[in-house]
């Protein structure tokens, strides 16, 4: 709660005017922002333009913040709008070079197997592209259930369903992973 | 594997993802410098509202006033006890469903094709309630002049109700347009109540309620429109 009041006063800043606010909410909100992409679009050079693209649409639409309101879910309603305009975008211009791209994004980046812990991508791209996004939000953001809904555009029952299903994905890939590297001989 | 498991491995995925580029931080920092002035932010949900909804009032009394009130002229206390609160609160619901649409974050009422088909079925409730002549005399001929006058009215609410609330930022265009389109169709029918002296169920039901649901379409398909235009 605290940190979101100081978010909300950053905001004001930014609002009248104020660059040093404008820079300290683009250096603390850009890791989990960049992490949202991350987990949507795979790609960490396509992440790093919605993430360049979003904090230059935030800037254009700033003065659509209410003081007082919550910072995350006006921040990430926006990021959303972005990802879903560069979908839409990519789908209609290059559909087959974005496939093409992101398979090689993929190789270039390859999962890092000896890790204790399976990596973040890898973990959610087997849920569904509601629920990796609430759950990217809850989990991976720190977003509350009110916030993830506000900034979704559902209820808040909607955002615990599908929280709940994506966490029976989970569970069930996390055990699959498990018996597998169990038969592997390698780390859990 | 308990759900605090899953917690415990999300969390430590996150704390480990690879951190951002900071030249990428400070040159976004840079752009944003270079075009950093004070902004007045947008003026309350509440205010935008009323003023939307103030807008739809204003039209739907004006065009009434201008082709003759014999509608509620004819209407009873509890025709007109039933038929305009349920408009009133209709529109209330779709002015601030309007403002939603245009600031981030913002608490959605409820969907726009969900008001849009609710205020079609609580209107066709309300009239199949009150109107119980089911005559059909010039069905098509006296509906159409009503549907055009409605439509004909939803126009400058719309126009309006875009610009007034040119100064947010739309994250659907077609649910706002569908949003705006209800609420411009609300103004229509509102009028049509305090002018038409047409009770005849099957005229009130069909053509008045029609007003309503093909403002949402359009509005719903100028949207689409806008958006297919900037994903060129």
């Amino acid at each position: 709660m605290d940190s979101d009041v100081d978010l909300q006063s950053l905001m004001a800043r930014y609002q009248q005017g104020d660059a040093e606010a404008a820079a300290a909410l683009v250096h603390r909100l850009s890791p989990q922002l960049h992490r949202f992409f991350l987990v949507k679009v795979v790609s960490r050079r396509h992440a790093d333009d919605l993430l360049q693209e979003t904090w230059m649409r935030i800037h254009q639409v700033r003065h659509t913040y209410r003081a007082g309101q919550p910072v995350l879910p006006w921040l990430y309603a926006i990021a959303r709008n972005i990802r879903v305009d560069h979908y839409r975008k990519a789908y209609r211009a290059e559909r087959r070079e974005l496939q093409m791209e992101a398979g090689y994004d993929i190789r270039e980046a390859p999962p890092d197997r000896s890790s204790q812990t399976p990596n973040l991508e890898e973990l959610l791209a087997t849920l569904p592209e509601s629920q990796r996004e609430v759950i990217a939000m809850l989990k991976v953001s720190g977003m509350s259930l009110e916030e993830v809904a506000r900034a979704t555009r559902s209820s808040v029952g909607s955002v615990k369903q599908k929280a709940h299903r994506a966490y029976d994905k989970l569970r069930k890939g996390l055990a699959s992973i498990g018996m597998a590297k169990a038969r592997g001989g390698g780390p859990l | 594997m308990k759900d605090r498991d899953i917690d415990d491995i999300l969390k430590r995925v996150a704390e480990g993802a690879r951190d951002v580029d900071p030249a990428l931080l400070d040159h976004v920092t840079d752009s944003m410098r270079s075009s950093l002035r004070p902004v007045r932010p947008i003026p309350a949900p509440s205010i935008l509202a009323s003023a939307v909804a103030l807008i739809c009032v204003i039209v739907a009394l004006a065009g009434a006033m201008l082709l003759k009130p014999y509608g509620i002229q004819k209407m009873n206390a509890l025709e007109i006890g039933l038929i305009f609160p349920v408009l009133g609160i209709l529109i209330w619901i779709a002015s601030a469903l309007c403002v939603s649409e245009v600031i981030p974050g913002s608490r959605r009422p409820v969907a726009p094709w969900s008001l849009s088909l609710s205020g079609c079925l609580a209107l066709s409730v309300v009239f199949a309630l009150l109107f119980s002549d089911y005559r059909t005399e010039r069905f098509v001929s006296q509906g159409m002049t009503c549907l055009t006058a409605g439509l004909l009215h939803a126009i400058p609410v719309s126009v309006a109700s875009v610009w007034v609330l040119s100064r947010g930022f739309a994250l659907n265009s077609v649910a706002g347009g569908l949003a705006k389109g209800t609420l411009a169709g609300l103004a229509g029918v509102t009028m049509l109540e305090l002018h038409c002296p047409n009770f005849e169920a099957p005229h009130v039901m069909v053509w008045h309620i029609a007003v309503l649901a093909v403002s949402g379409v359009v509005g719903g398909l100028m949207g689409w429109t806008v958006r297919a235009y900037r994903s060129q």
